[in-house]
């Protein structure tokens, strides 16, 4: 099995570099080596961890690191291609979920799995009611046994309330509570904090410390470093599928996990390092005190402000779910704002609709290409033309020439490299990268005075994100104004010219490309104000 | 041109599978019972070509199944399932044959564009209604067609019973229309109606709209992927309540040609479920308007030869009802789970 | 006395359609919309006519018009779970089948393409004259009902047991209403759908079973005339809540009972019968539009997008 087209890192071999002898400690589960291969992308190439009894231990890593299929791997939901899973001493197969909770892991995943109809005691015992007279749910014990639990870890819930009227966080509880109820001794959090509010965030913190007191091992997912320090005994860090190093966090800066998160050398060369100044021209985009708000009512937007300049890229970044999505979402028309005003190109399109902002100059790429991108069932020429039909000249008399489009189709492919296409092919039949260049192939076809562009490199390999910078680059060069949302931080560094940070729906500040570091911005990212960096 | 013969011949190529296998269990089942099941398929199939009035009836079967496929196929692309071809059938039917009998000191240069129009209005109204409740408050269609249906059958038997009987004739059947406003035959095939080259015109004319324009192009994005459609800028909830809209004027249509051109009244059993039928018809197409021509002319085939068929050999002419629900039945399965994609 | 020949007839009318309106609720849960009740009624119906006619058994009769029906409804459960076909048109086809099939067997084995009515039916138990007669209008408004009828009355608080105070029907609501939460709790929701069925299966196949031996001992083509859609629509009016879709199903009975003497009034009695056609579709729109609303934002700043 080779390693496919790596970015030139060179993996470190292994694990604690942090001088505790490791052979003394009573470790619950050792991974050794783990791969797993999508297709012929690898997910994981080699991950090693050990974790110990009664510790919490927090993985660590960006998007797409490879941290959510390790957790799959854990849960039975994938098998490994490679490498070997040993829990309390044992070599182990994890065939499916329920094997599993038999195995004593308890996952807590990112997407809640419980029926919001039923109560939090119905849920917890959902798939193993306890009987009466063999025939009937015995609710009683089942209301006592979760109470039972509840009193026990202090997670201050009412087991008859139904899970419909409960919070995010408590809904969480309720999934800690599954895998307790379980007799789980090994707990995996999934991006637990990804969903919660920073109340709830601290309330969680406290309600896995309780449980570390009472002897269960927990593995935490984050790729929030705050939290990191806030929460672990250990954190092992991970990147490009790799296990790069496991510190005790007490001896470990912020600064130190995030070097060996992003790695230094996988920037890609961009605007940000040609350090000649620019001239920017008259604002395209301006937003004035915008907020939205969700249907319970809750900010997801608050009272945000900034303009972008022609010629300009201006890079959002943050972590996924503080707001960036909307933020794109109703720039673009496709929610309505509750507060604010926005402005294209000097005109106030608060109230247009999205086929009058487009009309009006604006170019949208989605950050999800299957959701929002492309009708995957859709033949390449009809993606490519859905919004050019009139600039690409491809009606003649109110009717679609074929061979208009089809030679608009190849002359696309041709100009963006899109791999192994041809016109009249559904356009789901492509590889990811090749799906997104369609995108952007249709979205710069107008030469948009604004582009709006989402997590334009999600899960593409280097070559294809490089040729998609170049794009955005040259667009920004003639002079079109760029709104780029990411999530990657060298993404950010590599292509703005302006760098602002999205916290929990509010822009917390809009800082020149150099004046930002990464320190800097990864602490906007978690939320510190920049007089506390 | 080449590829536009190239694209209808894979139209018609779909269901050739589909009416394959319903022909193939429809033979083992009939040389189970019957003596001379050949005779018996033969009849079924090509008596329709015995003599003109044969073909005249068949060509009548036709031209309903033919509109309302082509309804369902307008909705089905814009993503909207809708089982509601039947009620709006009636609609159609019923609202011509109102506007037929009740104007008739009209002169028929006015009155026919009259009827034909309310014909198609009200299919399209019953059109409207689901498409709405589902753009607006995400109602499920299926219930709002399903249940408009029945809402429509019960209508217009109010009215065929109460409103517009003809007290001469026995059961539910209206006053006959005046004869000027009748659609006129075929040339030279008494009995056959002209609706049928109607119908093989819109058939036409449903695949340029969707496969040739950007209105088309629109609707099959929003029927595809909605967010998809929303996020390019398409007016995604407009076209799918134009889509509906005209799928019921098909729908009301085919009511409307078929009192102008077949019944000249309405009779309230005039429809062996139709509706039915042409949602069959435009999925075993996989909702394509040419390969739903051809699918709707084989059912007609089938429909109309059941009868020569009983006639001739003692094989019942509800083998095909039986057909149709084994094929029903069976035409959205999948032999096997689809492949894993890398 | 003429309240309580109106509670008999009501009480029978409602039946089939509190049936009915059961084994579409009970699918409901299990997040099916079952347009295929109807079908399984008829295959019901026309069976316990066919082999009581053959048999001269009336238990006999009644087991095969519930073999038959169950028997359908695994036919649709194994189209659609193991072969993923559409679940409204294969219902729809199990519809065509039922009434396609029964038609084929009447014309081809009975050579009565009208209808088969045998010479000599067996009876159904019947409540007994007079021995309820002490409970007041009640009592003599269930003498003489057939068993069947009792036991439509009776499947309603079974279901209800069955669906909120038994593990399985907790599961089986748990794989309707979330599957992903209902998969990761091991719960077979495949296996959970297939029963939901089964129950309807035996739900409709008493009704039709009702239809068909309780008074008149006789099959017409197309005898349910539309009550497996009558519950349908009761069953999508009631939310899927059993005592609530009940009720609507007694409501829409009672109006099928009353449809025919308010004609006397003017009224026509197809304005009645469609009164659960639109009780469904009012009903299905009121609760979209009452979350419609509750989720509204505060002030809409533009109107929704088109």
């Amino acid at each position: 099995m080779s390693a496919p087209g790596g970015d030139g890192t060179v993996p470190s071999p292994l694990a604690s570099r942090s001088g505790i002898a490791v052979d003394d400690q009573d470790e619950i589960l050792k991974l050794s080596a783990i791969a797993k291969m999508f297709g012929d992308k690898a997910a994981l190439k080699h991950v090693d961890i050990r974790v110990r009894r009664g510790e919490v231990h927090v993985i660590c890593g960006e998007n797409g690191a490879g941290k959510s299929t390790l957790m799959n791997i854990l849960a039975g939901i994938h098998q490994p291609d490679g490498g070997t899973i040993n829990l309390n001493g044992k070599d182990v197969t994890i065939a499916d979920p329920i094997a599993a909770s038999r195995l004593g892991i308890g996952m807590v995943h990112q997407h809640f799995a419980l029926v919001p109809s039923m109560s939090v005691a119905e849920n917890v015992f959902l798939g193993r009611h306890p009987r009466r007279l063999g025939l009937f749910s015995d609710r009683r014990a089942m209301v006592e046994r979760t109470r039972e639990l509840i009193d026990r870890y202090g997670f201050g819930l009412d087991p008859e309330t139904p899970v419909r009227s409960l919070s995010v966080g408590q809904r969480q509880r309720v999934e800690i509570l599954k895998a307790l109820a379980f007799d789980a001794e090994l707990l995996i959090l999934d991006e637990p904090t990804a969903v919660l509010t920073p109340p709830e965030v601290d309330e969680l913190i406290e309600v896995i410390a309780g449980l570390r007191q009472r002897g269960r091992t927990i593995l935490f997912i984050t790729h929030k470093l705050r939290e990191v320090k806030a929460v672990s005994d250990r954190v092992t860090v991970i990147r490009h599928g790799e296990s790069i190093s496991t510190y005790p966090t007490a001896v470990v800066s912020e600064a130190d996990i995030a070097r060996d998160m992003v790695g230094r050398n996988v920037f890609l060369v961009g605007r940000g390092a040609q350090s000649k100044p620019r001239d920017f021209g008259a604002p395209v985009l301006g937003l004035k005190n915008v907020s939205v708000t969700d249907a319970s009512g809750r900010l997801l937007l608050n009272d945000i402000s900034f303009a972008v300049r022609a010629g300009e890229i201006v890079g959002i970044a943050g972590v996924d779910g503080n707001g960036q999505t909307e933020l794109a979402e109703a720039i673009v028309g496709l929610i309505d704002i509750q507060a604010g005003s926005i402005e294209l190109a000097g005109k106030d399109i608060t109230t247009a609709t999205v086929p009058m902002r487009q009309q009006a100059g604006m170019g949208f790429v989605p950050e999800d290409r299957l959701d929002r991108g492309l009708s995957v069932t859709m033949s390449i020429a009809e993606n490519l033309a859905a919004s050019n039909y009139q600039r690409a000249g491809l009606e003649s008399h109110g009717l679609v020439v074929m061979s208009r489009c089809t030679a608009f189709a190849e002359e696309k492919i041709a100009e963006f490299d899109v791999r192994g296409a041809r016109p009249a092919m559904p356009v789901g039949w492509l590889s990811g990268g090749n799906m997104q260049k369609v995108v952007i192939a249709r979205e710069l076809n107008r030469d948009p005075a604004l582009l709006v562009i989402c997590q334009p490199t999600r899960g593409l390999d280097i070559g294809a994100a490089e040729f998609i910078y170049a794009r955005i680059m040259a667009a920004a060069d003639r002079g079109r104004a760029v709104l780029l949302i990411s999530s990657e931080l060298s993404e950010i560094f590599a292509l703005s010219d302006r760098i602002g940070v999205m916290y929990s729906g509010q822009l917390l500040d809009m800082l020149e490309r150099s004046r930002a570091d990464e320190v800097t911005i990864g602490a906007l990212m978690n939320g510190a104000r920049i007089e506390a960096a | 041109m080449r590829e536009l013969v190239l694209d209808c011949l894979r139209a018609v190529r779909a269901p050739l599978t589909a009416i394959l296998l319903t022909l193939a269990l429809g033979f083992v089942l009939v040389s189970a019972i019957a003596d001379d099941p050949v005779r018996a398929y033969r009849d079924l199939l090509f008596a329709n070509f015995d003599s003109l009035g044969n073909f005249a009836l068949f060509l009548n079967r036709a031209t309903p199944l033919t509109l309302i496929a082509l309804g369902v196929i307008f909705s089905f692309r814009a993503g909207i399932f809708n089982v509601g071809g039947e009620g709006q059938l009636y609609a159609g039917a019923i609202a011509t044959t109102i506007v037929g009998v009740t104007f008739t000191s009209l002169p028929a240069l006015l009155l026919f564009p009259l009827a034909l129009i309310a014909g198609i209005l009200a299919g399209a109204f019953l059109g409207w209604i689901p498409a709405v409740l589902k753009v607006r408050f995400a109602v499920d269609e299926v219930v709002t067609t399903l249940m408009l249906n029945i809402i429509v059958l019960l209508f217009t038997s109010y009215l065929a019973n109460q409103v517009i009987r003809d007290p001469t004739s026995y059961g539910a059947v209206s006053r006959v229309l005046p004869e000027a406003i009748w659609l006129p035959a075929l040339p030279g095939m008494r009995g056959a109606t002209s609706g049928i080259v109607i119908a093989v015109v819109l058939a036409c004319l449903t695949w340029v709209v969707l496969f040739r324009t950007e209105w088309g192009a629109q609707l099959r994005a929003a029927g595809t992927n909605l967010r998809f459609a929303r996020s390019v800028g398409i007016p995604a909830d407009r076209r799918i309540i134009t889509a509906m809209l005209i799928a019921g004027g098909f729908g009301g249509l085919a009511g409307t040609l078929y009192v102008l051109g077949i019944g000249h009244r309405f009779e309230q059993n005039f429809s062996p479920d139709y509706g039915l039928v042409g949602l069959t018809c435009a999925l075993l197409a996989r909702i394509h308007p040419i390969g739903a021509l051809a699918t709707a002319i084989f059912y007609a085939m089938m429909i109309n030869g059941s009868a020569y068929m009983q006639i001739s050999t003692d094989v019942p002419r509800s083998l095909v009802d039986l057909l149709t629900g084994l094929l029903v039945l069976l035409m959205t399965a999948r032999l096997a789970r689809k492949g894993q994609r890398a | 006395m003429t309240a309580v020949s109106l509670l008999s007839s009501v009480l029978e009318q409602s039946a089939p359609i509190v049936l009915a309106a059961l084994a579409a609720m009970i699918t409901l849960r299990a997040n099916i919309l079952n347009v295929a009740v109807e079908g399984m009624m008829l295959v019901g119906a026309f069976v316990a006519i066919a082999v009581g006619d053959a048999t001269g058994s009336a238990p006999l009769a009644f087991l095969a018009a519930l073999v038959a029906s169950i028997a359908m409804s695994q036919l649709l459960a194994v189209m659609t779970l193991r072969f993923s076909a559409d679940f409204i048109v294969a219902g729809l086809g199990i519809n065509l089948l039922a009434a396609g099939g029964s038609l084929f067997a009447l014309e081809w084995f009975y050579r009565s393409p009208g209808g088969l009515r045998p010479v000599s039916f067996p009876d159904l138990w019947h409540v007994p004259a007079g021995s309820l007669s002490f409970i007041p209008v009640l009592g003599p408004a269930i003498e003489g009902q057939s068993i069947v009828v009792l036991l439509a009355f009776l499947a309603v608080p079974a279901c209800a047991v069955f669906l909120y105070r038994t593990p399985t029907g907790a599961y089986l609501r748990a794989a309707g209403e979330d599957e992903h939460a209902a998969r990761s709790a091991g719960i077979k929701v495949g296996q959970m759908k297939a029963l939901s069925l089964a129950i309807s299966g035996l739900l409709a196949g008493l009704a039709g079973a009702q239809l068909s031996m309780d008074k008149l001992h006789f099959f017409l083509p197309d005898m349910t005339s539309g009550r497996g859609f009558i519950g349908l629509a009761a069953t999508l009016f009631g939310g899927g809540q059993p005592w609530i879709t009940a009720a609507a199903s007694v409501l829409f009975g009672f109006f099928g009972a009353l449809g025919d003497r308010l004609q006397a009034f003017a009224i026509p009695s197809q304005f009645v019968l469609m009164l659960p056609y639109v009780a469904a579709i009012v009903g299905l729109t009121a609760a979209r539009w009452r979350a419609h609303v509750r989720n509204r934002p505060a002030r809409m700043a533009r109107p929704k997008e088109t």
